[in-house]
């Protein structure tokens, strides 16, 4: 006899975000920093914004720290980097 | 009830059973077919509709619906009437303060630990004795089953892929207990943390294994107590004071009862008892850094408070081991959440 059986999986939805466009270029933007919260995320980030720095131009940096790798960045660090900063970089790994 | 969800049709149920394992459906051990039927009578348990949301998993944008809840708790072999406690436990993940993401896809590897509370666990026949984390248990073993169907089913918590555990580890495949609430001299955890005590209620926990220790020595709540605190004070290996779920079964239940301690007693003898100089986090490379005259004399708490501890009594009666449990990285990104098991 005919076994239906049904299927337990989901497919995410698909949800659209807006990028804000590229800068053509780094020469003197601001660039924010996410560490993640990781042992040495800190240092990681910092060689990245030295050669932002002295090989792309940019001008500044500022680094703020999650609370742990897993959340995001607190409502006041996204405000701060939207305040403060044109480009953030951002990551996560071990 | 209008099932949703695609289907396939299979020539008996043991090719059914072996279509499930080649659409990648199941945990390594055989699941039951989910039929029509059978979904069903889930559903009818808990009297919602499929089409029902019983979590949105916001980093991943998916719904789960109570129709995929019901599929995956018939693959886990569970009985209707264990549904009401997973739709609770699904609605628990979907918590922001459980934090979804970090647990789930973590290298670090845990499990979700379920407790579960109310007259609801002896209903169904919950283990809350003798071989507590082992087998043997429908229930046990089916819902904590169904919970970790559901994560890599519908949210997408596939090992080597969003789940990214190093070494996982067996409370992956299912890791469901009930507190002795009978013979414990302390109100449930459940009432611990709010509810009432006729109220049926699950707890969750990212977990890492269940570590025992064993202490025959001891006839004070001190000297089972300091057994814990020597092992918990580095155990979790992260020192980002995750929580901790402490299991005290027959002999060590005993003692603390005797000698008439409160639960709260306990969680403020384990957080004076468990802190660690910075000096010895940086000896043993759980902080970096070089060691001051001042780390030696500086201490740090394994929690952030004492409602850290999820303090419990289970397990055999006879025997002189309990167990503590490290929650899975740091409370600051993953909390303990309980949620009220509903039961139309």
């Amino acid at each position: 006899m005919t076994v239906q059986i049904f299927d337990p999986t989901i497919e995410p939805k698909g949800r659209k975000i807006a990028y804000v466009p590229r800068p053509k270029s780094l020469a003197g933007l601001r660039v924010g920093l996410v560490d993640n919260s990781k042992h040495n995320s800190d240092q990681l980030l910092l060689r990245i914004a030295g050669l932002l720095e002295s090989e792309h131009g940019m001008k500044a940096h500022v680094m703020r720290r999650k609370k742990s790798a897993g959340i995001p960045p607190s409502p006041e660090i996204i405000s701060e980097f939207k305040a403060g900063c044109d480009v953030v970089v951002a990551g996560v790994g071990d | 009830m209008q099932l949703q969800s695609r289907h396939y049709d299979a020539p008996d149920m043991a090719e059914a059973m072996e279509l499930c394992y080649a659409k990648g459906w199941t945990d390594g051990l055989p699941v039951v077919p989910p039929t029509a039927e059978r979904i069903n009578a889930m559903l009818a348990m808990v009297k919602l509709e499929p089409d029902k949301q019983i979590a949105f998993i916001e980093n991943r944008q998916v719904s789960v619906t109570a129709e995929k809840v019901a599929i995956n708790a018939v693959l886990a072999g569970c009985r209707p009437e264990y549904m009401p406690v997973v739709v609770a436990a699904v609605e628990a993940l979907a918590d922001p303060l459980y934090g979804y993401h970090g647990p789930a896809t973590s290298t670090g590897g845990s499990a979700v630990l379920m407790i579960v509370n109310g007259p609801i666990a002896r209903e169904l026949d919950m283990n809350c004795g003798d071989n507590l984390f082992g087998p043997g248990w429908r229930a046990n073993a089916t819902i904590g089953r169904a919970v970790r169907l559901v994560m890599r089913n519908t949210i997408g918590t596939l090992p080597g892929e969003l789940d990214r555990s190093s070494l996982g580890h067996p409370g992956k495949y299912t890791f469901c207990i009930a507190e002795n609430e009978v013979e414990s001299p302390w109100p449930p955890l459940h009432v611990d943390r709010g509810f009432k005590r006729e109220q049926n209620a699950v707890t969750i926990m990212a977990a890492l294994g269940v570590h025992q220790y064993s202490n025959g020595l001891s006839n004070t709540p001190e000297g089972v107590l300091t057994t814990a605190c020597a092992q918990m004070r580095v155990s979790a290996g992260t020192a980002r004071k995750p929580y901790y779920a402490l299991v005290f079964a027959g002999e060590h239940m005993a003692v603390i009862a005797k000698a008439g301690w409160s639960r709260d007693d306990v969680k403020r003898y384990c957080v004076e008892h468990t802190q660690i100089s910075v000096a010895e986090l940086k000896r043993i490379n759980l902080r970096d850094g070089a060691i001051t005259a001042e780390d030696e004399t500086t201490l740090v708490s394994l929690v952030h408070e004492p409602n850290d501890f999820l303090v419990v009594m289970a397990g055999g009666l006879a025997g002189v081991q309990s167990a503590y449990i490290p929650g899975w990285g740091g409370r600051n990104g993953s909390q303990a959440v309980t949620k009220e098991i509903h039961r139309p």
